[in-house]
């Protein structure tokens, strides 16, 4: 699962690897590959019942630009979620543990982070994020294989459908 | 005095911030700020209109959909170009889907705790928990050993000594007053819920493709090719897949839904006097019926000081009295300058200062139609459509104002929903109205379709020179506009006039407040540490301002979420 905001730099980048994971591998047929955006806590149904969840993400979290953090279930929900005012700020630990009332949370949990450096208004990831890519990749496909469900490399990978990212004249 | 400031600081970027100043356990001043720029537009100029709709479904990720739809409305308006009726129904059908869904989520998972005191459910007697919730309705999750599961669920959390989601939650609190019975069966509903809005997400999967991003639209139409013996295409499968969804979704807003609302809202009474702030009334018509957009099921229009006689329609995709009148001003937010405009002639020239009482303290603009403050959402619909004489609309606010009624003891009428809890029942009703309408708009179309009518899309030219378009949505927050300027076939300039912004504006330049803020003088603060009270009436219009930034924050770097200056 992919969160994050095309439209915002390096919030684009959970979006990002979803495309490029699509592009060059097969998965299995129990896993969906999904790009949901920032959906709060509507997050819920694609989470509800899932054995397993890999979310790729932008995390706040002290270093540089670029560098890749890993979290499982217990590292990310050792701190509570905050009160909302919005109700509609970012829902992952949030419909973690509303699920978990309800006995359908996913066991199992690893959140593929990468610090951002720019979230501004712009459609385009910054070159130290973009270089995070294939780390970020590799994660997710390492984790799946742990998994017993590897993904497999295509026999003809597609370029990454990064739409977001084509300039206006194209 | 004491100044209080709701600020989470959560995330990178921040979000809604209120400020209230209390005195005597009242609040005597407020002031709503949105923490983040709002310039997204600008990332549209030069694009191809054709693209706009992909774009904006990303300006906020639980809005997606009603960008979208309201994107492509606002190309097609501007070239005046009519779509089937197809696709007509298929968009209606994914609005009604996409709000019967935002708005369970809405009450349940995001605003009943406001209420609701989940450890108070511990000392609840099941037995009579269930009597209470069979005696609303006859919905099957309402037995004893449903409520007793429920109970045994929560004292696992409990147990464990981590109450994890209701971490936050204000237990205990002075202003919680429902009884340990209605709050267990509100806990039962508050996790049957979880169900019932994915249910309504698989509608819009379903015609959309994919959710939160559908994939089905286009400039003209949808693409939803129409082959009723095709298993790629929309077929009878589908469409009676949907039908049984909407049946189960149905059941779930009549049952348990619109009675709990009435229960809860019940016993606050209080909350039915405060909240009102602006009581002008703006609503979108929505639900066409026609390729051209001049008839619908969701009459529109607006109400001035509370005043139902004052309704005066807005009826077409093309309506003059909407398109004249929308503006918005800078005065006491941070852009350069102190102008209003109407959108096809602004700009946005960020120049930001420190929060000033004041002077700018936001990055909302301040929305006006014919220069006066109004709040939209469910409340200004229902209102709306209650003075158009809509019928449904009528059944259900006469059926809820007479059961609260009975219930509270007191005899409430229309008067009373210019309030917190007002936001609150008239987002059940409109649910509940939606959900009818729904059903309608799947007969409409599977009609449609077996007269043999299988069109799905116009496609659209674009002339040389400029036009201009704009679109509208009645959107789960209420009145979503978008504007665009198109020259030769590229976007010259495009904004979009957010429910939120109508509603968290700040000050105008005559100083007078917004809905958030002005729904927030004379509320009640009985503990400023803890300002339950402040959330109530901000959460009953359902926020949302923040979504455009993500980031996770899995080491709880937060700053202190509350203070009491």
């Amino acid at each position: 699962m992919g969160l994050g905001n095309v439209l915002s730099q390096d919030d684009g980048l959970g979006p990002f690897v979803i495309q490029t994971l699509l592009a060059g591998w097969e998965f299995d047929e129990s896993v969906q590959v999904l790009d949901l955006g920032t959906p709060g806590l509507q997050l819920s149904p694609y989470l509800q019942g899932q054995e397993s969840l890999i979310v790729v993400d932008t995390v706040r979290s002290d270093g540089e630009p670029g560098e890749l953090r890993l979290y499982d279930r217990e590292r990310l929900l050792k701190h509570p979620p905050a009160q909302r005012t919005s109700p509609h700020d970012p829902g992952l630990k949030e419909t973690l543990l509303a699920l978990e009332l309800h006995g359908l949370s996913p066991a199992h949990v690893l959140v593929v982070g990468v610090i951002p450096a720019e979230t501004g208004y712009e459609p385009r990831l910054t070159d130290a994020v973009r270089s995070a890519v294939p780390g970020a990749v590799d994660a997710v496909l390492a984790e799946l294989e742990r998994l017993g469900v590897p993904a497999t490399r295509r026999t003809e990978p597609t370029e990454p459908d990064i739409w977001w990212e084509r300039s206006p004249s194209d | 005095m004491a100044r209080i400031v709701v600020d989470p600081i959560t995330r990178i970027e921040g979000h809604l911030r209120i400020d209230v100043e209390v005195d005597g356990g009242t609040v005597r001043n407020s002031w709503a700020s949105g923490q983040m720029w709002r310039g997204i537009e600008t990332i549209l100029e030069g694009r191809d209109p054709r693209d706009a709709w992909l774009f904006t479904q990303r300006f906020c990720g639980v809005c997606t959909t009603v960008h979208a739809i309201t994107s492509v409305r606002t190309i097609e308006n501007a070239l005046n170009l009519e779509i089937p009726m197809n696709a007509q129904y298929i968009r209606n059908i994914i609005l009604c889907a996409h709000a019967m869904h935002d708005h369970i989520v809405h009450f349940y998972h995001l605003s009943a705790l406001d209420w609701v005191d989940i450890v108070s459910a511990l000392s609840a007697d099941p037995r009579r928990a269930a009597q209470i919730a069979q005696s609303l309705s006859d919905w099957p999750g309402n037995s004893v050993q449903v409520m007793q599961q429920t109970q045994a669920r929560v004292q696992g959390i409990v147990d464990s000594g981590q109450l994890g989601i209701f971490a936050n939650g204000y237990w205990g609190h002075p202003a919680m007053k429902l009884p340990p019975e209605v709050n267990l069966l509100a806990v039962a509903h508050y996790l049957q819920a979880l169900d019932y809005q994915k249910k309504a997400n698989q509608i819009v999967a379903i015609l959309g493709s994919k959710t939160p991003n559908i994939q089905n639209l286009a400039v003209g139409g949808v693409a939803n090719a129409i082959n009723l013996d095709n298993e790629a295409t929309l077929n009878m499968n589908k469409l009676y897949a949907i039908k049984d969804l909407l049946d189960e979704v149905s059941r779930f807003v009549r049952e348990v839904y619109v009675p709990d609302v009435i229960a809860v809202g019940s016993m606050y009474p209080d909350w039915l006097g405060y909240g009102a702030g602006v009581t002008n009334y703006l609503s979108v018509p929505d639900l066409p019926l026609n390729a051209a957009g001049t008839e619908f099921d969701f009459p529109g229009g607006t109400i001035m000081n509370g005043d139902v006689g004052t309704y005066r329609p807005i009826s077409s995709f093309n309506d003059e009295y909407f398109r004249d009148n929308v503006q918005e001003g800078i005065a006491h937010s941070w852009y350069d300058g102190d102008w209003q405009k109407h959108p096809w002639e602004e700009s946005t020239d960020p120049m930001y200062t420190d929060f000033q009482d004041n002077g700018k303290y936001s990055w909302v603009k301040s929305p006006r139609f014919a220069n006066e403050p109004m709040q939209v959402g469910p409340l200004a619909q229902v209102l709306v459509g209650y003075a158009s004489g809509h019928e449904l609309t009528r059944k259900y606010v006469d059926a809820a104002v007479s059961q609260a009624s009975s219930l509270a003891g007191v005899q409430l009428g229309l008067q009373h929903l210019h309030s917190t809890l007002g936001r609150h029942l008239a987002r059940a009703v409109r649910t509940a109205v939606l959900a009818e309408l729904a059903y309608k708009h799947w007969g409409l179309l599977v009609n449609n379709i077996g007269s043999g009518d299988t069109d799905i899309f116009n496609p659209p030219e674009f002339p040389s020179g400029e036009q201009r378009g704009f679109g509208f949505h009645e959107a789960p927050r209420g009145a979503l506009s978008h504007w665009v300027v198109i020259d030769s076939g590229k976007i010259k300039n495009y904004q979009a006039v957010v429910p939120s912004t109508w509603n968290a504006g700040p000050r105008d330049a005559q100083g007078r407040q917004g809905p958030y803020e002005a729904s927030l003088m004379g509320n009640p603060v009985a503990d400023p540490e803890l300002p339950l009270e402040v959330l109530r009436t901000v959460h009953s219009f359902d926020p949302c301002l923040a979504c455009a930034i993500h980031t996770l924050d899995p080491e709880g770097k937060e700053i202190a979420k509350v203070k009491a200056l």
